[in-house]
C-alpha cells in the first residue's frame, strides 16, 4: 500500500535527496500530489497516468497520495515523473517496491527523458548507495560521478523491468563529442612580457589585466590560460558540474577548468546569477575554479562590474529570493582585456592614436577603483611586427603548465592561493633583508599605495614559488614591481 | 660660514691636478672635500632644452654611479641638472663657483650646493668670500672646472657661450672632450656639433658615456653591481618588449632590473611604456 523512491532537488549547487512517498488506499479514483510542487510537477499526474497505460500496465483506479518530502524544499521540473510512476506502481503492488534513485520526465508513450537532475541524482545515489535510473542521453553525465551505479533506461517499461530484477543494460557509449583541440601557448609568438605575466598569473591564481590595441593578441593569450592552470581536483570538478547542473547546463565531472567569456552586453543576472523563478548561477559561478574572461572590460556597465566585486572578494555569491537563499561558488580567476584608448591605438608603434588626451584619460578612468585593485598583474600587449609573427613558436602550454603546477603545490600546502593572501598574512611574509629594503624604497619613491603594496607582495610570493624558494627575495619584489603596471 | 677653508697653491689640500694647468689659481676657497681625481666635468648651456636637462641629469647619475666625481659650475640649465643627477644617486660632486664661496648664484641653487657638501662633495671658488657673480669671472672659473677633471662632457651648447670656452680650455689642458650630437639647426646643439666636427668624441647616451669614459679614465671605480641597474631604454621611452629585445636576457631578469630602476626613481613605468626618469 506504500512505496518510496528517491529523487533529487537542487538547492543552489547542492543536490538534496527528495523522498517520493506514494500511498495507494481507498476505492475512490483520486490522485493527490503534495510537497511544494510547481506547475510542471503537478502536471506529472497526467503524464504518469498516460505513460503507465502506454506501457501496457494498468494504473490503479484508487485513492493515490504522493508526497514529495521534505515538503519545504521547492521542487520544479518534470524529472519527478519517473520516481512518481515507480512509487505509485510499487504501492499498488503492480511491481516490487525497491529503493532506487530515479529522475526523468515521462512522455505519454512511456519513454524517459532525464532533464537537469541527472548529475544531482547520481551524487545522491552514490551517497545513499542506491542504483540511479536516468535516461540514456543523461547516463554519461551521471556516470561521471565517482561511485554512482548508473542504470540507463529508455522507457518506463525498462525501468519497471530493472526494478523487478532484470539485468540492467550497460551504459551506452556516449556519442564522441568533438572537443576542439585545446589552444596551445606554442602558437603565441613573441609577447615575452604577456607570456611571463600569464605564467605568473596562472601560478598564483592572480587576476590578470591585459591592455593593448585591437588585434594584439589579448584574447588569444587569455584563452590559453585555461590550459596552463592545473586540472581540477575530483572535488572541484564535481562542484563545478553541480553549479552547471543548477544552471540547467549539462557538464560531466571533468577535470578541465571551465573557461567562460561573457559578452559585455550580458545582463547583471547572467553575470552574477539570479533570474526569475529558480535561482540560477551566473557566469562568475559557471567559471568557478576556472577562468572568467571579460573582454572589452571598459564596455561592461559600471553597475555590472560593481556587482562582480563582492563575489570576487569572497569567492562565492549569495543570491536570495522569496525567503530562499542559495550560495554559489565564485572563486574564479579573472582575466580582463581592454583597448588602451577609445580608438585603440594609444602607444601603438605603427598606427597613430586619434584620441584627445582627455578622452584617453576618461576612457582609462572607466576601469578604475576597487575592481581594478583586484588585478595583481596589469600588462600592455603590443602588436607584433612582421618578423615576430614569423618568428619561432613560443614555449608550449605543457612546459609552462609544469612550472605552474610546481608553484601551485606550495600554495596548496600553505592552504591558500597567493591571490587570496590578505594583509595580515602578507605582513608575516618571509622576505630577505634586501627584499625588505627594496619594498621600503618602492613605497617611498614609486608612491605605492597600501593596496599596491599588497599586490606587490602577493605577486612576489608567487615569483618565489615559481623558483621554489621559501623566502621572497629582492629579485622577486623587483619583478613584481615591474609587473604591477600603471593603468 | 664656519667650514670655509682657504688653500694656497703649494699647500697640502690644493688639488695636485689643478697645479698642472697653465694658469692655476693662487688660492682656493673650499667647503667640503676636494674630489680625488679622476673626475668628470659635465657642462652646457644655461638655456638648456628639456631634452638637454633630462640628459644632463641622467649623465650626472650615471657618472656618479660609476664612481667618478661630477664637476660642474652650479649654473642654471645643464650644470644644475648634472649636479642634481649626481646628488640623487648619492654621488660625489664638486661645484666650482664664479662668485665668492658664500654667494650663491643663482640663489635657488643654494640648496643644491649645500647638498653637494653634505654628500661628501664640495664647493670651491678662487674668489674671496663676498665676491659678486660678475659675467667676466665665469670664463676664468671654467678653466678650474676643466682643470679638475680628467674628461669634459658638453651636453648642450650654443655656438657661443661658456660651455664652448670650457671645452676649448679643456682641449688646451689636454683633457678628453665629449659632446652630445643634436639636430644641426637646433641652437642648443650647434656648439656640441661643432665640437664633434673638431674632434670631440660624440656620446650617444648615459650608457655610451660610461663606456667611452672607461676608455679614457680607466674602469669606473664603483663595483659592477651598481652597473647592473643600467638597462638601455631605446629613445628614452620604450615598451617593455623593446627593452627586452635591445638588452637581451630573459624577461624575468629584465623585469627585475626595471623594478629596481623604478624603485630608485630611474625609470617610470607608464601604462604602455617605460620612460627614463
Amino acid at each position: 500500500m506504500f512505496a518510496e523512491t528517491t529523487s533529487v532537488a537542487m538547492v543552489g549547487a547542492e543536490p538534496r535527496p527528495v523522498r517520493v512517498e506514494a500511498h495507494v488506499g481507498g476505492a475512490k479514483d483520486v490522485f493527490k500530489l503534495s510537497g511544494l510542487p510547481d506547475t510542471a510537477v503537478r502536471e506529472a499526474k497526467e503524464r504518469v497516468r498516460a505513460a503507465v497505460a502506454s506501457s501496457s500496465m494498468s494504473f490503479p483506479a484508487r485513492w493515490i497520495t504522493v508526497n514529495l518530502a521534505p515538503a519545504d524544499l521547492p521542487k520544479g521540473g518534470a524529472d519527478y515523473d519517473l520516481p512518481i510512476a515507480l512509487g505509485v506502481l510499487g504501492a499498488a503492488g503492480t511491481i516490487p517496491a525497491r529503493a532506487v534513485v530515479a529522475v526523468g520526465e515521462l512522455a505519454l508513450d512511456g519513454s524517459v527523458r532525464t532533464g537537469r537532475g541527472a548529475l544531482g541524482a547520481a551524487i545522491v545515489a552514490a551517497r545513499l548507495g542506491l542504483p540511479c535510473l536516468v535516461s540514456d542521453d543523461a547516463a554519461a553525465e551521471a556516470a561521471s560521478v565517482a561511485g554512482a551505479d548508473v542504470v540507463p533506461v529508455r522507457t518506463l517499461a525498462e525501468a519497471v523491468a530493472v526494478v523487478s530484477g532484470d539485468e540492467p543494460r550497460s551504459i551506452p557509449p556516449r556519442p564522441r563529442r568533438h572537443r576542439p583541440p585545446a589552444a596551445d601557448l606554442a602558437e603565441v609568438r613573441g609577447h615575452p612580457l604577456a607570456r611571463r605575466a600569464l605564467e605568473v598569473a596562472a601560478a598564483g591564481g592572480h587576476h590578470l589585466f591585459l591592455h593593448g590595441p585591437p588585434g594584439s593578441g589579448k584574447s588569444m593569450l587569455a584563452h590559453r590560460l585555461g590550459g596552463v592552470i592545473p586540472p581540477l581536483s575530483d572535488e572541484q570538478a564535481l562542484a563545478v558540474a553541480c553549479v552547471w547542473a543548477a544552471g540547467s547546463r549539462s557538464r560531466e565531472v571533468d577535470p578541465v577548468p571551465p573557461f567562460r567569456a561573457p559578452h559585455h552586453t550580458a545582463s547583471l543576472a547572467a553575470l552574477v546569477g539570479g533570474g526569475t523563478g529558480t535561482i540560477v548561477p551566473g557566469e562568475v559561478s559557471l567559471a568557478a575554479h576556472g577562468v572568467l574572461f571579460l573582454d572589452e572590460l571598459g564596455e561592461f556597465p559600471a553597475r555590472t562590474l560593481d556587482a562582480l566585486r563582492q563575489p570576487l572578494e569572497e569567492g562565492s555569491v549569495s543570491l536570495a529570493r522569496r525567503g530562499v537563499s542559495v550560495t554559489f561558488p565564485a572563486n574564479v580567476q579573472l582575466v580582463a582585456a581592454s583597448n588602451p584608448c577609445p580608438c585603440g591605438y594609444a602607444g601603438d608603434r605603427v598606427e597613430a592614436c586619434r584620441c584627445q588626451p582627455a578622452a584617453v584619460e576618461r576612457y582609462r578612468r572607466r576601469i578604475s577603483g576597487p575592481l581594478l585593485d583586484r588585478f595583481d598583474l596589469r600588462v600592455a600587449v603590443r602588436r607584433l611586427h612582421a618578423e615576430e609573427l614569423q618568428g619561432a613558436p613560443g614555449e608550449s602550454t605543457a612546459a609552462v603548465a609544469e612550472r605552474v603546477a610546481a608553484a601551485r603545490a606550495f600554495q596548496t600546502e600553505r592552504g591558500s592561493l597567493n591571490r587570496d593572501l590578505g594583509r595580515a598574512v602578507l605582513d608575516e611574509l618571509a622576505v630577505t633583508p634586501d627584499a625588505g629594503n627594496l619594498l621600503g624604497r618602492a613605497v617611498d619613491r614609486a608612491g605605492l599605495t597600501a593596496r599596491g603594496y599588497d599586490r606587490i607582495r602577493r605577486v612576489a610570493r608567487t615569483l618565489a614559488d615559481l623558483e621554489a624558494t621559501d623566502k621572497v627575495g629582492e629579485g622577486h619584489v623587483a619583478e613584481a614591481l615591474a609587473l604591477r603596471g600603471s593603468w | 660660514m664656519r667650514d670655509v677653508r682657504r688653500v694656497e697653491r703649494g699647500e697640502a689640500g690644493y688639488p695636485p691636478i689643478l697645479a698642472t694647468i697653465e694658469d692655476p689659481p693662487q688660492e682656493l676657497w673650499v667647503r667640503g672635500r676636494v674630489s680625488d681625481p679622476p673626475a668628470v666635468a659635465i657642462v652646457g648651456t644655461r638655456r638648456a632644452t628639456r631634452y638637454g636637462l633630462n640628459l644632463a641629469r641622467r649623465m650626472g647619475r650615471a657618472v656618479a654611479e660609476a664612481g667618478w666625481p661630477v664637476i660642474s659650475g652650479l649654473a642654471r640649465g645643464v650644470d644644475g641638472a648634472a649636479h642634481r643627477g649626481c646628488v640623487e644617486v648619492g654621488g660625489v660632486g664638486v661645484a666650482v663657483l664664479g662668485s665668492g664661496i658664500d654667494v650663491w648664484y643663482p640663489r635657488e641653487h643654494r640648496e643644491l650646493g649645500e647638498s653637494l657638501v653634505a654628500s661628501d662633495g664640495g664647493v670651491m671658488s678662487e674668489y674671496s668670500p663676498g665676491t659678486a657673480p660678475e659675467p667676466w669671472r665665469f670664463p676664468a672659473r671654467n678653466r678650474i672646472i676643466s682643470g679638475l677633471s680628467g674628461a669634459v662632457v658638453v651636453v648642450e651648447a650654443a655656438e657661443k657661450g661658456g660651455a664652448l670656452i670650457t671645452a676649448r680650455l679643456a682641449a688646451e689642458q689636454g683633457r678628453e672632450i665629449f659632446a652630445v650630437p643634436g639636430d644641426v639647426d637646433r641652437r642648443t646643439s650647434v656648439g656640441t656639433n661643432l665640437l664633434i666636427r673638431d674632434g670631440a668624441v660624440p656620446v650617444l647616451g648615459a650608457v655610451d658615456l660610461i663606456e667611452a669614459l672607461s676608455l679614457v679614465l680607466g674602469p669606473p671605480p664603483r663595483s659592477e653591481e651598481k652597473h647592473e641597474l643600467e638597462l638601455d631604454i631605446p629613445g628614452g621611452a620604450a615598451s617593455v618588449e623593446e627593452v627586452v629585445e635591445v638588452n637581451g636576457g630573459d624577461v624575468a631578469s629584465v623585469l627585475s632590473t626595471l623594478g629596481r630602476m623604478e624603485a630608485e626613481g630611474k625609470v617610470r613605468m607608464e601604462v604602455d611604456q617605460v620612460l627614463l626618469a
